[in-house]
């Protein structure tokens, strides 16, 4: 039996890994994916002095506070990437260690005064969540991270919902989402403000280098694996979820990290899909490209089939010098041929079949007129070979 | 015949990190030309649109659409931006992208519908990509993404076109198709402004141009203007373009 505790614990880092992939999604299809570890290190100052102010670490104030120093990294970012002397990863670099640092040394010259310690701001710590209670008028309604980041997942997905037009077309294309009146400086700062919000709602609970993974690798894994973007937001959920709660019971048996287990699987997830996706994945490109070498081949060998009438240029040992393939290759392809009943042998010599002859045609027609309409008949054809 | 003003623009000078790269550009295009901007690399052509569109912020000067601002006006405008300008890596189809025409008149949060849907299928007809509605857009041909781009200018149904190097890397049956879906436009009354590049084909495609490098070399009807003088003092270089009748 699980207890209350560990639900708990799987729950709040569910709905944390939910609220991160839906901005992640669209800060790796902004190729801003850098952006979001600026944030994560630079709101440092602004939870320490929301801290002073507050003395509470899920206070909705403290939370604003350290939201506005990540828009104020965001602009300062982009304000020094405006002067054009330095790239945008160099203006990034430039600001956060700054900011961060300015943070470390408030906390240290406070260090008395302050609950708040570098190593919890950076990795968290999921497995006391629960011990903070949410207290209303003497009733306990669970851990305060929960209602943190349930109050900011909600608001993330009616946000999310809402403009979810506005966001994809300001992402593929800021130019026509200008001309069409949808301002791609409200969206993008729209989507900056959700992020600094999100990463704060959820350092408490995770710390910053989790929040930054949970944002970018789901959405990264997910961007392998499909060409729609709500199937890409979908799947970003998914992973995230699932690497949140197998991260979790990593490090049950593990008696590691949470944190750090639940980084580790969305590693794992990510470098399994980079290898397996099936058309984007590093294995089937290399298939892809392997039978694309034996297509292209076979269609070179059936040309030069159809070119020659001549019986001394079909003859088998002829074919295996002169197209000049190696053995393995010429075997592969006569093969494929053969089964296809695109040739036939009489005596070692070569020529082709009715079915041959008229794919050859097909393919000349569509080398020389280079017709979109034809190509898709063609893949229809080559399909074929692969059966 | 007097003609009404299209787009007129006054005093426009846009600079970035302040270096002008548009110097007092004053333009008026009349309502149903078919223009070309002609200039070099560099010249300012995108930057020239852009402005037009609200894309980009003058430093000085007013753009004015059938007499009234930009934002007032921007239902009537259709973009199609330098195709190179967008990633065309992004997760979406063909069906996708010319849909997205049609965001402009729903406004903020609507959802595009069956009505949307329809519209964006006939565009897609028009241009001779409906087989290929359902493809991720990585997957077309140079060609064919800017047949996606022209649908999607087509379905926001405009009245003035605004398009950055539509024949960039097209082969010569999609340039033709091209340009007799812009004369169409341009019979049924529209203002079609075209960013050109092949100087050669300027007096059969178009009856407007404009030469810009910087500022404004000069602008008016092809038959009248489109001499040696005004492309060598847009390019810099003596031009020979001999004009047929
Ligand atoms: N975002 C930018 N930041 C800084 N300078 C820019 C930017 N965009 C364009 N420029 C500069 O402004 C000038 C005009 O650019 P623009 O893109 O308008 O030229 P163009 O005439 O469209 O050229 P092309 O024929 O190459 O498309 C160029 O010198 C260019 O380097
Ligand atoms: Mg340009």
């Amino acid at each position: 039996m699980m207890s209350n505790a560990q639900i708990e614990i799987q729950l709040i880092a569910s709905l944390v890994a939910i609220a991160c992939a839906i901005p992640g999604t669209f800060l790796v299809l902004r190729k801003m994916a850098m952006i979001s570890d600026a944030i994560s290190h630079s709101i440092l100052p602004g939870i320490v002095v929301g801290f002073f102010i507050t003395q509470d670490l899920n206070s909705p104030l403290l939370i604003l506070l350290a939201a506005l120093t990540g828009i104020i990294t965001v602009v300062l970012v982009e304000y020094i990437q405006k002067t054009g002397l330095v790239k945008e990863d160099t203006a990034i670099g430039l600001v956060f260690p700054i900011l961060f640092s300015i943070g470390v040394i408030m906390i240290a010259k406070n260090a008395n005064d302050v609950h708040l310690d570098i190593d919890a701001v950076l990795l968290g710590e999921l497995a006391f969540t629960p011990f903070d209670r949410f207290i209303v008028s003497g009733v306990d309604v669970g851990p305060k991270s929960l209602w943190v980041i349930g109050v900011i997942l909600l608001i993330t997905i009616a946000l999310l919902v809402a403009f979810f037009k506005e966001l994809k077309v300001s992402t593929f294309d800021a130019g026509l989402a200008a001309s069409l009146g949808f301002s791609p400086a409200v969206i993008h700062y729209g989507l900056m403000t959700v992020s600094s919000i999100t990463t704060v709602g959820a350092f408490d609970a995770v710390g910053a280098i989790l929040v930054v993974a949970l944002m970018i690798s789901p959405a990264a894994t997910a961007y392998l694996l499909t060409n729609n973007l709500k199937r890409m937001l979908v799947l970003a959920i998914c992973f995230g979820v699932f690497s949140a709660i197998s991260g979790y019971w990593l490090a049950h048996f593990l008696d590691a990290s949470i944190a750090g287990s639940i980084t580790t699987m969305l590693g794992l997830l990510f470098l399994a899909v980079y290898l397996f996706a099936p058309s984007k994945g590093v294995i089937a490109v290399i298939y892809r490209e392997k039978q694309q070498r034996t297509e292209v081949s076979l269609l070179t060998f059936l040309l030069h089939l159809k070119n020659h009438t001549e019986e001394r240029e079909r003859h088998v040992n002829h074919l295996n010098e002169h197209i000049n393939w190696q053995k393995v290759r010429s075997k592969t392809v006569l093969d494929l041929a053969l089964k296809n009943n695109m040739i036939q042998f009489e005596k070692n010599i070569v020529s082709l079949t009715e079915k041959g002859d008229a794919f050859t045609s097909k393919a000349i027609d569509y080398i020389i007129t280079n017709e979109d309409a034809q190509i898709e008949d063609m893949k229809d054809d080559f399909f074929l070979f692969r059966g | 015949m007097k003609k009404n003003i299209a787009v007129q623009v006054d005093d426009l000078t846009v600079a970035y990190n302040y270096k002008p790269v548009l110097w007092d550009i004053d333009l008026e295009i009349p309502e149903g030309v078919l223009m070309a901007i002609v200039g070099p690399n560099g010249a300012g052509k995108s930057t020239l649109i852009k402005s037009i569109l609200g894309i980009l912020k003058p430093i000085a000067g007013s753009v004015s659409i059938f007499g009234k601002s930009y934002e007032k006006q921007r239902h009537l405008v259709a973009y199609v931006p330098q195709k190179g300008s967008v990633d065309w890596d992004f997760p979406t189809t063909a069906l996708d992208v010319v849909t997205m025409g049609t965001y402009g008149s729903l406004g903020w949060i609507k959802r595009p519908g069956q009505k949307e849907k329809k519209e964006s299928l006939e565009a897609l007809e028009k241009v001779g990509m409906l087989a290929f509605k359902n493809r991720q857009i990585s997957q077309l041909s140079g060609g064919q993404q800017q047949r996606i781009f022209l649908a999607r200018a087509l379905v926001q149904n405009a009245s003035i076109y605004f398009m950055d190097e539509p024949f960039q890397g097209v082969d010569a049956t999609t340039e033709i198709a091209i340009i007799n879906i812009l004369k169409e436009l341009r019979k049924a009354g529209k203002t079609v402004v075209v960013v050109h590049h092949d100087l050669q084909t300027v007096p059969e495609y178009f009856d407007w141009v404009t030469f810009l490098n910087v500022k404004k070399i000069a602008t008016g009807p092809v038959k009248d203007i489109f001499n040696d003088d005004n492309l060598t003092k847009t390019y810099g270089i003596n031009y020979k373009v001999s004009i047929q009748e």
